[in-house]
């Protein structure tokens, strides 16, 4: 499980996330998230495309630090991989409807921005 | 590795049918939780369930025991968990049924309201998607509380062809 990120620019930030986010994976990354999207930056690109699995407690997070975004007045948008079962999981709890999924990364930091 | 009931040898042939169902126990945690994800993973590649379907079973297993390990109480978090895999026929379909049994608090998930999905960020509550997770993920749930467990089972129904 592993959590990285890279700042682009003067108004958005990359985080990267990879491995499971079941119950100990969301546990492992869960506090660096909310850190690091409490960050001044206005807006978020969250890569979930090396993300392999996505439980509830996962979306929780990604609903939580969203809100924290858009309440500073920026977006948060998603990268997911095609053949990943993530979408699966933001379907089933209307996430992908609340939140912007792209499948490219430079898509989803072009929309982040816009 | 999975592991069902030994079950008699065919009479005369000397050979085992094999086993009816797949069994597990697990404890309460979360490395746990990923070791029964394994485990159910395998148990239905083994038993020819679709891909497609065992995404789906996995992700209710998963949601299911972290109700459990989050709202089941202390004996919940002190029994083992017990799963079991079937897999079978439905009239014209297969079907895999996976039940989750646990000690924890008497709970019937059945018996809370439908929540009904957020239209706005703003309206989104963090909580309480485990069990939306798991309704829509499963073509069928079924709960009894019996011997003092809980009993909840949710499957996945397919096509022959």
């Amino acid at each position: 499980m592993s959590i990285t990120y890279s700042d682009v620019g003067e108004n958005l930030r990359r985080i990267v996330i990879s491995g499971r986010l079941d119950v100990p994976g969301t546990d492992a990354v869960a506090a660096q998230l909310v850190e690091l999207t409490a960050a001044p930056k206005k807006s978020v690109v969250v890569d979930l495309s090396a993300v392999r699995f996505l439980a509830s407690i996962g979306v929780r997070a990604l609903i939580t630090s969203a809100k924290a975004v858009q309440q500073r007045g920026g977006k948060m948008v998603l990268v997911v991989s095609d053949s990943s079962t993530v979408m699966l999981s933001l379907e089933a709890t209307g996430v992908s409807e609340l939140i912007p999924v792209f499948k490219s990364a430079s898509d989803a930091e072009r929309a982040a921005v816009a | 590795m999975p592991k069902g009931q030994p079950s008699p040898d065919i009479a005369g042939a000397g050979l085992s049918a094999p086993p009816p169902f797949d069994e597990l126990a697990i404890d309460a945690n979360g490395a746990e939780v990923r070791r029964a994800s394994e485990w159910l993973v395998a148990a239905c590649r083994q038993r020819d369930v679709p891909p497609a379907r065992v995404e789906r079973l996995v992700l209710c297993l998963n949601e299911v025991l972290a109700n459990v390990i989050t709202h089941g109480g202390r004996r919940a978090l002190v029994a083992p968990i017990r799963l079991r895999l079937e897999v079978g026929f439905d009239r014209d379909c297969r079907k895999a049924s996976v039940t989750v049994s646990d000690a924890g608090l008497a709970f019937d998930p059945l018996s809370v309201p439908k929540k009904a999905l957020p239209k706005s960020l703003a309206e989104a509550s963090p909580g309480g998607l485990g069990l939306v997770v798991i309704r829509r993920c499963s073509d069928w749930l079924h709960y009894r509380h019996e011997d003092g467990r809980n009993h909840l089972t949710f499957g996945a129904r397919w096509d022959l062809s």
